[in-house]
Formats: C-alpha cells, sequence, structure tokens
C-alpha cells in the first residue's frame, strides 16, 4: 500500500512535537543560565556569564559537583560489576529462589527512595558507622544495581546459549568464552545499565539527603540549600552544566565505543 | 649466623628497638595528644549564605576559644534524623530550626526546651519572645512574616491582612502550600483575621476559600521571584526576604499590617542526650552575644533576640528591634499546629487541588 505524503508528515509533525515538547525545559533552563537578571525570568532580560562565573568559583558548588562526579563514577563500577555478576547468577546460575532473588535486587525500585535513604540511616546509627563518603556510596548501589541487573538480564535472556556451547566445543575454557564470546554480546545491557547507574547517581537526592555527611554535600543537595535563600540563576548554571557533561558523556561513548547498536537491547 | 646479626643491630632488633621506642612516646605523649584532640560539635543548620557567614565570621572565634571544631548539617530536613538517631546518642548536640520543627523532636523527649542564666547567661538580655512558652528552646533571631508588595504596581499599602483578600487582587496575590511554614502562618493568621484566633481553623478554611484564585508556591526563593518578575502584586513573605534586596531600588515594600506579623523564629536547643551539653550551651551563648546576633542581622536581616544589638540605622529603620516593635510579632503554637498537622494539611490541599 503506497504511503501518502501527508502521512509522513504528520508523522514527523508529531515526533517533532513530542521532542520539543520534552527538550524544551532543558532549552529553558540553559536560557536562563544566560539571563543577565538577577532572578530566574522568562523572556530573559540580557546576556550573561556571571552565572557561570559564579558557579565555577564557589568553593561549595565545585566541591560538591566534583563529589557528586565521583560518586557516580565508583558507584557505576561497582554496580556494573556486581550487577552483572549477580544476573549472570539469576539468569544462568541454576539458583534456588532465582525468581526470588531477582525481586529482592528490584526491590529499591519499588521502594521510595526517601525511604531506603532514611533505612540506610537508621541501619548506621544502630552500627556506629555514623555517616561516611563510603556509607553514601552504598546507598548510591543499593539504588543504581537494579537498573544494571534489569538491563543485564533482559540481554541475557534473549542470548542464543548455542554460541557459547559452540566456543566450549572448540576448546575456550570458561573464563575465554564470558571474555571473549558473552561480555560482548551482553555489553549493550551493561553499557544501558551503566548509563542509568551514573544518571541516578549523579542526580540522587532522597537517598544523599540522610546520608551526606556534614560539610560534604552532593550537587543536588547544595542545590536544595541554595534555593532556600537564593533563587538567581546560579542554579540554571549549574543544571547546564551537568546538562553539557551528559551530553559529552554520550558523545565521547559514541565515538569510542559506538551506541547506535546498543540502543538496540 | 648472619653477617649482620655478629655486628650485634639486626634489622629485627632495630625495628623492636624502634618499635618501642615509639610506644614509649606515645605513651608519655598521650595526654598531649588527647588535649590537641578538638571535640567535635554536631550541629544542624541552614546551607547557602547562612552557612558562609557562620563558617567565615561566626565559627571561628568559638571553635578557637573552646578548641573544637562544629559540624554542620546543612541537609534539610533535621528533625527526621534526630528522631531517627536513639535518645542516648543523639544525631545532633545542638538542632537549630524553625519553631514547628523544634516542638516536635521536644514532644519526641529529644530536646531540653528550657535553659538555666548560668549555663546561658545572655538568656537575661533577650526579647521576650525569645524564650516565650511558644518557644522550645531558644529563639536567637526571628522573621516576620507579613505582606510584600509592588510599589509600582498598586497604591495599596496593606494596613490589613483583610487587604489581601481585596478581589481587586486576584489571581495577582501569592502565598505558600501549607507544609512551608509560611504558608502555615498566613494560615493560622486568617483564623485571627477573620475568626476569634489563630486556631480558629474553620474561619481559616473559609478565608483559604475565599483567596483563590491565588498563586501557591512551595519556595520564600520563589515568591521574591514573583514579586520581582511582578507575576504577583502582593504576597506572603518574611521582611528579610524583602530587605535584603533594599540596595536594588526595587520597587518593593514590606507592610506590617495591625493585626500583627507573625514570627519566623530561629531557634536553637540542647540535645537531652549529649554527651556535649556545656559546649552546647556555651555554643548557644555565643549565638545570643550581641556581637554575634550583630554579624547574623546585618548579613540575613533578621530580627535580633538580644536587646543590646548595636545596629546601624538602615536595620534599625526595618528590623523589628525595640520593645515595641516585638510586641508586635505573633508567636504561632506550633505544638498545638503539629498535634493537628495531617488533618489540616488535608483539607488546605483540597481547598487548592488543581481540577
Amino acid at each position: 500500500m503506497k504511503t501518502r505524503g501527508w502521512d509522513i508528515i504528520v508523522f514527523r509533525g508529531v515526533n517533532i512535537a513530542l521532542i520539543g515538547f520534552l527538550l524544551l525545559p532543558i532549552v529553558v533552563v540553559i536560557l536562563f543560565a544566560f539571563n543577565s537578571a538577577e532572578f530566574i525570568v522568562f523572556p530573559p532580560e540580557g546576556f550573561s556569564l556571571r552565572w557561570f562565573h559564579k558557579f565555577f568559583t564557589d568553593p561549595d558548588f565545585m566541591g560538591s559537583f566534583f563529589r557528586s562526579l565521583k560518586l557516580a563514577f565508583l558507584t557505576v563500577i561497582v554496580s556494573t560489576g556486581v550487577g552483572t555478576m549477580a544476573a549472570i547468577a539469576i539468569v544462568r546460575g541454576k539458583i534456588p529462589g532465582a525468581r526470588f532473588l531477582s525481586a529482592l535486587f528490584l526491590s529499591p525500585l519499588m521502594l521510595p527512595a526517601i525511604l531506603t535513604g532514611l533505612a540506610l540511616f537508621q541501619f548506621y546509627v544502630i552500627i556506629e558507622a555514623g555517616r561516611t563518603f563510603w556509607g553514601l556510596l552504598i546507598g548510591h548501589i543499593v539504588v543504581t544495581i537494579p537498573y544494571v541487573i534489569r538491563t543485564s538480564t533482559t540481554v541475557l535472556y534473549n542470548f542464543d546459549i548455542s554460541i557459547e556451547e559452540a566456543a566450549m566445543n572448540l576448546g575456550a575454557g570458561p573464563w575465554d568464552t564470558f571474555r571473549h564470546v558473552t561480555l560482548p554480546l551482553i555489553r549493550p545491557g551493561v553499557i544501558a545499565g551503566s548509563i542509568f547507574a551514573f544518571i541516578v547517581s549523579f542526580d540522587q537526592f532522597p537517598v544523599s539527603l540522610f546520608l551526606v555527611n556534614p560539610g560534604e554535600n552532593t550537587l543536588p543537595i547544595h542545590l536544595f540549600n541554595y534555593l532556600k535563600y537564593s533563587f538567581d540563576p546560579t542554579v540554571a548554571a549549574a543544571s547546564t552544566v551537568s546538562i553539557a557533561m551528559s551530553i559529552t558523556v554520550v558523545l565521547v561513548l559514541e565515538f569510542t565505543v559506538g551506541l547506535q547498536e546498543y540502543v538496540r537491547l | 649466623m648472619s653477617k649482620e646479626s655478629k655486628k650485634g643491630m639486626t634489622r629485627r632488633t632495630f625495628i623492636k628497638t624502634a618499635g618501642a621506642a615509639a610506644v614509649a612516646a606515645g605513651t608519655f605523649g598521650f595526654p598531649a595528644i588527647v588535649r590537641s584532640a578538638p571535640t567535635e560539635l554536631n550541629v544542624s543548620g541552614w546551607g547557602g549564605t547562612w552557612s558562609q557567614i557562620m563558617k567565615a565570621s561566626v565559627y571561628p572565634a568559638f571553635e578557637k576559644e573552646h578548641n573544637c571544631v562544629i559540624k554542620t548539617d546543612t541537609a534539610f530536613p533535621f528533625a527526621p534524623k534526630l528522631l531517627a538517631s536513639p535518645k542516648s546518642k543523639p544525631f545532633y548536640d545542638v538542632m537549630h530550626a524553625n519553631s514547628n520543627d523544634q516542638w516536635k523532636v521536644a514532644v519526641a523527649g529529644f530536646i531540653e526546651e528550657s535553659y538555666d542564666p548560668k549555663k546561658v547567661p545572655h538568656i537575661v538580655d533577650l526579647h521576650p519572645f525569645a524564650t516565650s512558652d511558644k518557644i522550645a528552646g531558644i529563639a536567637a533571631f526571628t522573621s516576620a512574616i507579613g505582606l510584600g508588595y509592588r510599589t509600582d504596581k498598586t497604591d495599596c499599602t496593606f494596613e490589613s491582612w483583610k487587604d489581601l483578600w481585596d478581589k481587586k487582587f486576584a489571581g495577582v496575590r501569592g502565598t505558600y502550600v501549607i507544609t512551608n511554614s509560611l504558608g502555615t502562618c498566613a494560615f493560622m493568621m486568617a483564623g485571627k483575621v477573620f475568626g476569634k484566633g489563630l486556631e480558629d481553623t474553620e474561619a481559616a478554611f473559609k478565608a483559604m476559600e475565599a483567596l483563590k484564585p491565588v498563586k501557591m508556591v512551595d519556595f520564600t526563593g520563589t515568591m521574591e521571584k514573583q514579586l520581582f518578575s511582578g507575576e504577583v502584586i502582593v504576597g506572603v513573605i518574611h521582611d528579610s526576604a524583602i530587605w535584603r534586596h533594599l540596595e536594588k531600588n526595587a520597587p518593593l515594600a514590606f507592610s506590617v499590617p495591625k493585626e500583627g506579623v507573625l514570627a519566623l523564629e530561629q531557634v536553637w536547643s540542647v540535645t537531652k542526650g549529649s554527651q556535649k551539653k556545656e559546649l552546647g550551651y556555651a555554643f548557644i551563648n555565643h549565638m545570643l552575644s550581641p556581637e554575634i546576633q550583630k554579624i547574623a542581622v546585618e548579613g540575613m536581616w533578621y530580627n535580633p533576640a538580644n536587646k543590646n544589638v548595636q545596629l546601624e540605622q538602615k536595620f534599625k529603620e526595618h528590623l523589628f528591634t525595640t520593645a515595641e516593635q516585638v510586641k508586635q510579632l505573633v508567636q504561632v503554637d506550633w505544638k498545638w499546629y503539629n498535634a493537628n498537622e495531617d488533618i489540616l494539611t488535608m483539607k488546605y490541599n483540597k481547598i487548592f487541588q488543581a481540577r
């Protein structure tokens, strides 16, 4: 059946409208960041870089920004490693109660994160661990591991196991089979989970609220505190920097690893 | 036997000797080491500008005098964290919060509600609002919640809270969600203005219904922004939020209606289970000293609790500093409000729910 021209126009128009609807708030935040006005106003009143200058020269903002980055990278490393191994164990390990384990690992997604944060806080109080960077890292890992497990188990369930069997028939040991056959084929799920883990950790607020060490706030906590007394576009500048960073990460991954294939899980 | 041992000093004996020397030095030096380790005082406090002022101008002198380090938790909310910690090992030694949160932890038995002048000497220099029966702890500062308005968009000077309800301001007036203290205060003031008193919730709910259409915000900063941008002509706001923009010559003014302004107190309290109570009392006394009050007042435009603070004229002109002026401060019974919070929040949200 021949598709009429107007079908394509409507289809593309709806897609552009939807993408525009999703991206417009980001564009508005970026406009606020370059606004010269003292407050967040729309439409912008002039062009200025002063809010970026304020963001980059404020030690509290910079401290919290790099702290959030460090936390996010460590979270990705641990969540990806542990999450991938857990996914393989659940799908391939023939463990009794694998479905229960899967539900247990994914349970942090079903709880409001603020309850997870409060529960961990109380646990640390009981064991007298105090609030440390490592305690905060554990909190972030708890809420990001489900994403890695979820995406990794998806690719593992769709995995053709005969490929592994073929490799082993040809003499590859279990470790070589995993390294050269299994891992490259499940990489889309692992990378997708890692990206989610990074985003969730960097933007994490409710868990961090209870677990940050005094004086060592993460960026979302610092932004929230800042808004109590100031409502100037420094917040928008901080958000713009975060958006630029996320876009840069995606572009770097695209040029090095190539993401197009990995979008298809 | 090796060459080294023949000489009398082997690696093994050297390590043993050095280790023993280190232990001896540590044993003799232990009191010095213990003396020099500063005590940590865990407090809660606001972030942003407040935190910068505290770290730069308020904490250093106290830390030096008392050989301590003040560790401030700025990740609000504070009350749930204190409540989640054991009473014998509270999360904070000193809690700084607004009155509503102080009452929550006071009712749960976590903090000392009143203080001995022998432990906090400056307490005798305070205005009555700082230690009234409406306060659990000691209020070191307060803001005054009144009406902020655009002088270029209205001739009304808001002599009464009832002016906020004037039909000509429909859709261009602002208030808060009830979970924000300013929203709670405005709600209770409606009970006083239109009913029998702050706790006349029936009158207050009727007044809220009559206030619609109104712009609702959840942050004070949002109300400031709306006033600056002209989205609202008049809004419920605390005086600090207007006066700190004085030098910008913005067309903004703050009204003290005839029915009074509500006090938004900044309260400090020592936790009952703290192992550093004496240090906590000293810290609160430090916050109440005229010199420190002056720093915080000039940095934040808060109203001081200490009667003896010497301020510049521009602050005296706008803030509540004399006995007559502070009489205009209306204090909310937060203990009563907290006990009824759930039902009041539910009913308030029903009035303002989006349809």
